[in-house]
Parts: structure tokens; sequence; C-alpha cells
């Protein structure tokens, strides 16, 4: 079963009196429990087309499906209610909430999609021991090093067991080391049936996923 | 959740919110102030006014009660009118002078009020007892301790004093039977009472059946005014006043701290209302990402406002208690400088502490706190989300 | 010639009517023009009393003992007003012009000294003496203007902590790249005098226009000529020199507190 279908995907930009076409008409599917990794050089569109499955940005023009409900176009509210219980995203900069907790920063979606109060605390700890951080629950951000904050960062982009997940660049602020433990992680989620797509640079990374898509200019080259 | 988002996002900017908080405190203390003084002069003289329960002041035509040396004359003939009207249960007739009793070689000069015991509502007996014949007269503090008299002696008093001749006239030997506080005296004012017809007889024959003033009881409150009617038909040459007609006057008098009061309220507010305006709009703008990231993750738009508003509520509202404390110290403060206008009765309050009044002001000021966070948050939860993780990650 | 003989004598017997001055607000308020007869008597509610003939209109001083008075005012002949009062041969006071201070002095010592029981002052002791009322007024005013002074420097110390702190990253940039913490308080307490200079002139222009606008209705309020807000040179000089100390202290002390953290820390790193 699919759970992405694109179709036509196309972004348009404008830079003062500069049209910059970041996407020109990508068409693709991800079935449920794949692990793709989008890679390409600097500026070929794959960041732009992460965001516009993650409906964090409106197509131009073409159409996006997750799980058979299309995205583009719909009312605010509704884009971010379909992101809250459909989409889990990891960000380069792990932006977690510097004022709460690991647990904390874990239950926000959670406590968002209105799960009560002991159930989301059962849950979060029971992500953060998933990744391996049960015992930094009631640590800060500023407590934590960039591996355990991007670990925490994925704990909560699993918050409400979401269709997808998003990860841009995840491994773009960490080490070797640590960025092989996120790896890592990301395999093991995938074998427990998430369905992965990530954006990278890294090579490893991207050649930890089972399926590559090339982009360039874009658009999908190969893959 | 959203509480405790907002609760640690102040925490975490300790002196900064503190330093606002103190702002709006004082922003508080000025609202509340201000708030007292419009209401609390016309307040305060009301129970003045009413504290005896006469509702009704009689004075000479075209003046306010003692505010000029008029009197009114046929005062006998006056009170059996008034008398005879069965809605009236009291009639106080009040003449007032100036006595001079010589002591040594000074002269101390005090205000006297001429008046009827039984039914007088002027003062208040502390200790001795009212002036009830003919030769007693009563004294407050500031007179007691100006003349040296204690309750027993004589004193000489005279009602006239002539300074080309160094002569006194009505002069009459009184005893101290009473030490009074006068309802409606002045601070530090030297007053007295006594019979009024022995005043009166002190005045000489130009004073001998003459009234300053005439205070009524009305059987109800609802006969105020029919009954002001009446008077103002039966007894010629007077000017009737009413509770309300009396505040009418002084609001007048005194609108100048009204309008003043409005206008350093509204500014307190709008200054209040700008600081936390402004402490919303830089830390919302220091946290654009994180709010971005909130409505990636599908954090609603009304929810990330909710939370950066709350943080302006809990601002304001530690504020406005931190100023209700301040606020009443500075009232009691200011306060102290107007009660010290010359001639205004010690018992009037400018700035009279009312809980509806703090209760506005708590209002206003939270209003103004959920006005000033809401503009800056749905400005930030409204931009788009990818361009701006961008331009931050740029950044 | 009988008959004009007789009318002159007539005419010579009718007793001939006072003149008196009325004040501009009375003259407004009761529609009274020059030329007008009115009754005038010392008894409230009076029917009869003594006919005079309004001759004079006359302006109303600035006099601040007469705000928020509704009195009239009448000027009469002394001895009418003294028959009038039935007052006999009495006055409340005389008002003596003299040649020069040093005859003043001369006048008040032989009028003191002298054994009928008079009591001379000068006129600006009596001012003083009965402007206790001005004198709780302008003390009003006095705190008030401190309280507001309290206020502003927080608020500003408040707002330029914000404003200053808003700048961080750029002072990180500034101090990593080799900038020493003096010449960045250099710059943000020379943008902070600026902002004070300029909220400075903007401050005197809304005062000024402020003070225009309270004369206007006060004075149209009240019906006095009286100036109720008067802006002097040591007033905004004080204004001036004080809100520069304030803006260009706060924005001392918000740069300084910034200087003092690690630009790494800066950078939230």
């Amino acid at each position: 079963m699919n759970v992405v279908e694109a179709k036509d995907l196309a972004r348009d930009y404008e830079f003062g009196a500069e049209r910059v076409h970041a996407l020109r008409g990508v068409t693709f599917e991800i079935s449920e429990g794949d692990y793709v990794a989008i890679v390409g050089p600097s500026g070929c569109g794959k960041s732009t087309l992460l965001n516009l499955l993650g409906a964090i940005d409106q197509p131009t023009h073409g159409s996006v499906s997750i799980r058979g409900n299309p995205v583009a176009g719909m009312s605010d509210r509704k884009t971010t209610e379909f992101r809250l219980r459909n989409i889990g995203f990891v960000f380069q900069r792990f932006y977690l909430m510097p004022t709460l907790t690991a647990r904390e920063n874990v239950e926000l979606p959670m406590s968002e999609a209105g799960l009560g109060k002991a159930e989301r605390g059962d849950r979060a700890r029971e992500l953060l021991k998933y990744v391996k951080l049960g015992h930094r629950e009631k640590h800060r951000p500023s407590e934590l090093s960039g591996g355990e904050q991007q670990r925490v960062a994925i704990a909560r982009a699993l918050a409400n067991k979401p269709a997808i997940l998003l990860a841009d660049e995840p491994t773009g602020e960490l080490d070797a080391r640590t960025g092989a433990e996120i790896i890592a992680l990301f395999g093991q989620l995938n074998t427990d049936g998430t369905t992965i797509i990530v954006v990278t640079h890294d090579e490893e990374l991207a050649n930890a996923a089972r399926r590559k898509i090339h982009m360039r200019d874009g658009l999908i080259v190969d893959g | 959740m959203r509480f405790s988002l907002a609760w640690s996002s102040l925490r975490r900017h300790g002196t900064r919110t503190l330093l606002a908080t103190l702002g709006v405190a004082v922003a508080a203390a000025m609202l509340l102030d201000m708030v007292m003084m419009s209401t609390g002069l016309r307040e305060s003289f009301r129970e003045l006014l009413t504290s005896r329960g006469f509702q009704l002041r009689i004075a000479p035509k075209g003046t306010l009660p003692f505010d000029t040396d008029a009197t009114i004359e046929n005062t006998s003939a006056i009170v059996a009118t008034l008398r005879a009207n069965p809605n009236i249960t009291t009639v106080s007739a009040v003449l007032g002078g100036t006595i001079h009793i010589p002591i040594g070689n000074r002269v101390v000069t005090s205000a006297a009020l001429g008046i009827d015991p039984k039914v007088q509502g002027d003062y208040e007996l502390i200790s001795g007892r009212d002036p009830l014949g003919p030769n007693d007269i009563a004294g407050n503090d500031d007179f007691l301790k100006a003349t040296g008299a204690k309750m027993g002696d004589t004193l000489d008093v005279a009602s006239g004093y002539d300074p080309q001749l160094r002569t006194y006239a009505g002069s009459r030997k009184l005893v101290v039977t009473g030490r009074v506080r006068f309802i409606y005296g002045a601070a530090n004012q030297l007053a007295t009472a006594m019979q009024l017809a022995t005043l009166q007889e002190m005045g000489g024959s130009d004073r001998k059946d003459d009234a300053s003033l005439f205070m009524i009881k009305a059987r109800n409150d609802s006969e105020v005014e029919g009954l002001r009617t009446w008077i103002w038909r039966n007894v010629p040459g007077v000017s009737v006043i009413s509770t309300e007609s009396a505040l009418v006057e002084v609001d007048q008098r005194l609108s100048y701290f009204r309008q003043l009061a409005l206008i350093l309220g509204s500014v307190s507010l709008f200054v209040g209302f700008l600081l936390v305006t402004t402490l919303m709009t830089v830390s919302v703008n220091e946290r654009i990402s994180e709010i971005t990231v909130m409505r990636a993750l599908g954090v609603s738009r009304a929810h990330v406002v909710q939370q950066i508003v709350l943080e302006g509520v809990f601002i304001t509202i530690g504020g406005a208690i931190a100023g209700l404390g301040l606020g009443l110290v500075t009232a009691r403060y200011l306060n102290s400088i107007l009660s010290s206008f010359p001639g205004l009765p010690v018992a009037i309050d400018f700035f009279l502490f009312q809980p509806r009044a703090a209760w506005m002001s708590l209002g206003l000021l939270s209003l103004s706190g959920i006005a000033a966070g809401v503009y800056p948050s749905y400005r930030a939860a409204s931009l788009p989300i990818a361009t701006t993780l961008r331009q931050e990650a740029i950044a | 010639m009988l008959i004009r003989l007789l009318s002159a004598l007539l005419l010579l017997q009718q007793p001939a009517h006072r003149t008196i001055a009325i004040d501009e607000r009375l003259a407004e308020d009761a529609h009274i023009a020059i030329g007008d007869k009115l009754v005038v008597s010392a008894k409230p509610g009076a029917t009869s009393g003594d006919t005079v003939i309004v001759s004079a209109i006359v302006k109303r001083g600035a006099d601040p003992a007469e705000i928020a008075r509704s009195e009239y005012q009448v000027r009469m002949h002394l001895d009418q007003l003294q028959q009038v009062v039935a007052y006999g041969d009495r006055v409340d006071r005389f008002a003596i012009a003299t040649r020069g201070d040093s005859a003043t002095e001369r006048a008040l010592r032989d009028i003191n000294a002298s054994a009928f029981g008079f009591q001379a002052h000068r006129s600006r002791d009596i001012a003083v003496g009965t402007s206790r009322t001005f004198q709780v007024v302008s003390r009003f005013h006095k705190a008030i203007g401190v309280i507001t002074i309290v206020a502003s420097a927080i608020f500003l110390l408040c707002i330029m902590l914000l404003k200053v702190e808003e700048r961080r990253r750029d002072v990180a940039a500034l101090r990593l790249m080799g900038i020493s913490r003096a010449t960045v308080v250099k710059g943000i307490v020379a943008e902070a005098a600026l902002l004070a200079l300029i909220g400075c002139a903007l401050g005197v222009g809304v005062g000024w226009i402020a003070s225009q606008f309270i004369n206007w209705f006060y004075q149209g309020v009240y019906r006095t000529p009286l100036y109720f807000s008067v802006i002097t040179t040591p007033i905004v000089t004080l204004a001036v020199g004080l809100s520069l100390v304030l803006g260009i202290g706060a924005g001392l002390l918000a740069s300084l507190r910034l200087v003092r953290t690690p630009p790494l820390k800066l950078f939230g790193r």
C-alpha cells in the first residue's frame, strides 16, 4: 500500500523579480514500511520536496497524498491537525523546546492531540527508553549532547504514531560517531515498521536506506 | 502543558521578566490610584454627608453651607414650619461664627457652632457631656490644647473684636463641659460648640434669630425630592441642597482631579500595555524557530497564541498584584498631601479604596496583558513554516 | 415758564441712580448690558433694595483663588456698599501704593507702630499666606511627577534591556571578531543617546502641545484668563536632562550586562 503519492509536484519561489523553480514536476510513490533517502547536490529541491510531503508548505501545482489524503489545498487548521496525527518531523537542528525537559518535549505533540497527562507521560517514557534515553527524561536540552538531543527529537516525532517519519539532514549537526548512532536508530525504527523518508548529504545515512531517490535541478533523475 | 511552557519561558529570562513585572506593577499602582481618586472624593464626601442621617440642608439663597458669612433670619419660625411637616423627623438649626478667648496677653480665635445638642449632627462627643446649658461650651482637641482648658474650666468668650479700639463685644463666661470631634472639621482647626441661643445672643441684635444652616432628616429617602420642593415653596429666600445636588457641586468644583485621574489612568494603562507588548514582541522574535517548529509538529495557531498570551497574562497579573500593594501605599502618601487642603474636612479622603476599583484596575490590566500578546504571537504563528525554518537556519 | 420751572424742580428732587461695574461672567450669565438697571441688596432672596445702573463690565483677573468658585464680582462705590451691607464707616482693608521699596519699609514700620490696632502686610506676604491651596496642588503635582519619573525609569530600563538583548547575536559576532567590550558598549550607548535625544525632542513637542490644550480647555471650563500650564526653560532643561540621563543610563546598564556574557553563550551554545 502506498503511504505517499506525489504527482507532478512543483514549487516556485519569488525572490524579488526573480522566480525560482525549486521543484519542477516530481512524481513518485512510497510504500508502507519503506525507508527512502532523497539525495542530491545543494539547491536541487530535496528539502523543498520534504516540506511538501510534510504539509508544511503548499505546492505551486501538483498533488501529494499521505495514506490517500490529499494534503495540498487544505485549510491551515486541517493541515495542522493532519501533521499532528500523521507526520513526524526530525530537523537538522533538533529544535527542542529549551525550557522543557526531555520527557516534556516528547509529550508536547501528545498534549496537543488531547492525550491525558498519565497516558502521555507513560508513552513519553516508553519512547525515551526506545531511543535509549530513559535515564535522561528530566534533563533539559542544554544538559544533553547533540546526539541525545536528536534522539529526543526522534522520540518526539514518534509521539502520535505518525504514518511517516520525515527527517531533514538528521545527522547534519552531529559528529561521525553520533551520526552513526542515529543512523542505527533509524534502521531500528524502520525494522519495527516505521516508514521513513530522509533528506541527506550523508553518504552513510543514504546507504543505510533501502531506496534512494536522486534529484537534480528540481527533478528526480533516478529512483 | 501550555501553562508550564509559558511559565518556563518566563523563568528562562528571569531579569527581564522581573523588570517587566515591576514595570507593570508601577503602572498598575498608578492605575489603581487614579481609579480610587476618580471616585474616592465623591464617595468619601457622600459618606460624610450621610453619616448622621441628614438628607437635606438649607443654606442662604445662592450659597452652599458655610461658603459665605450670609445667614438666614427668622430661624424660630422656619424651624416651626419645618417641624409641622410630618415627613420631616428632625430639624437641626446651626449658626456659625467666630469666638475670641483672651488668655494672658494672647488671644485664641476659634470657630464656633451654635447648635441644639438634642438634634445636632455636627460633632461626636468623646468625653464629658454636650453643652446642654446656656453657659456651656464644648471644644475639640485643637481648641482645648490652644486654650489649655480642661473639663469644668470657665473661659471668657467674646464673639466680636474691634481691632481699632481693641475691644471685645458679646462677652460671656462659658464653662467647658465636653471634648468633641467635629465631623466636618478641617485639620488643625480650632472649633467649639454651644447652644444656638447663646451664640445668637453673643452676636447681638444683628443675629438674634439667625442661622447659617438647617439640617433635615426625612422620614424616608424616597420623600427627599418631594420635601425639597415643599421647602422651596414654603421657606423663601433659601437654597435647599440634597446630598445628590451637593455632590454635583463638589464634582464641578473638583472636576480637575477627576480629569487628571482619567488622563493619568489612561496613560498608565497604555504604558503598561506598551511594556508588555514590547516584551512579548521581543520574546516572540527570539523564539520564531521554536514557534515555527511547534507549528510544524502540529500545534495549532490558536494554541501557540494561547501559550504566548499566557506569558503576557502571567506578567500582568503578577504586576497587578504587586501593584495593588504599591498603589495603596502611594495612595496613602498622595492622600496625605491633598488632605492638607485648607478648609477641607479632615474626614474627606481623595483616595478611597473600593474593592470595585481594585477589580476594575485588575480587569483592565489583564485585558491589556491579553491584548499585548495577541498580535505578536498571531503574527509569529502565521508565518509560513518552511520559509521561516529555512530563514532561521540561514540566520 | 412756570411749567418748565416745576419740571426742572421735579427732576432735581428725583434721586439719581448710583452706578456699578459687574464682571463679564455675570454679564454673560444674566444677560446684563451696560445701562441696565439692577436692584442690589445684602439679604439673599430680597426683592427690594438699592436701584443701580450698570456702567461698566469688567474683565476678570487671572486670580487662581477664583477657580472652581462660581462667584460673580460687583464693584460699587464704597459708601454705597457700606450702606447696603450696613457696615457703617468701616472697611476690611486698605491697599496702599508707595514710592518704592524704602518707602514701603517706612510705611510698614509707621503703620504697625501706631496705637490703633492696624496690621500692615506686604502684598507678596499675603499672597504667600493665602496660597496654601495652590501649595497643596503644587506638592501633589510634584509627587505625581516623581512617581512618573520612577515609573519611566523602570520602563526605560526594561525596554532597553529587551531591545539590546534582541541584538545579542550581532554582539556575539562582533566580540568573536575581536571587537572589544568597550567599543561595543560605546556603540550601544551612542545609539541610546541618539534615541534619547530624539525622544526628548518629541517629548518636548508633545508636552508643548499638551500644555496649549490644557490652557485652552481649562480657561474655557473655568472662564478665566489664568494659565494652568506654563513651560519654562528650567522645566525643559530638567526634562531633557533627566531623559538623557535615564536613556543613556539604561543603555549603559543593558550593554554592560550583554558584554559580560561570553560570546558563545550569546549564540546559544
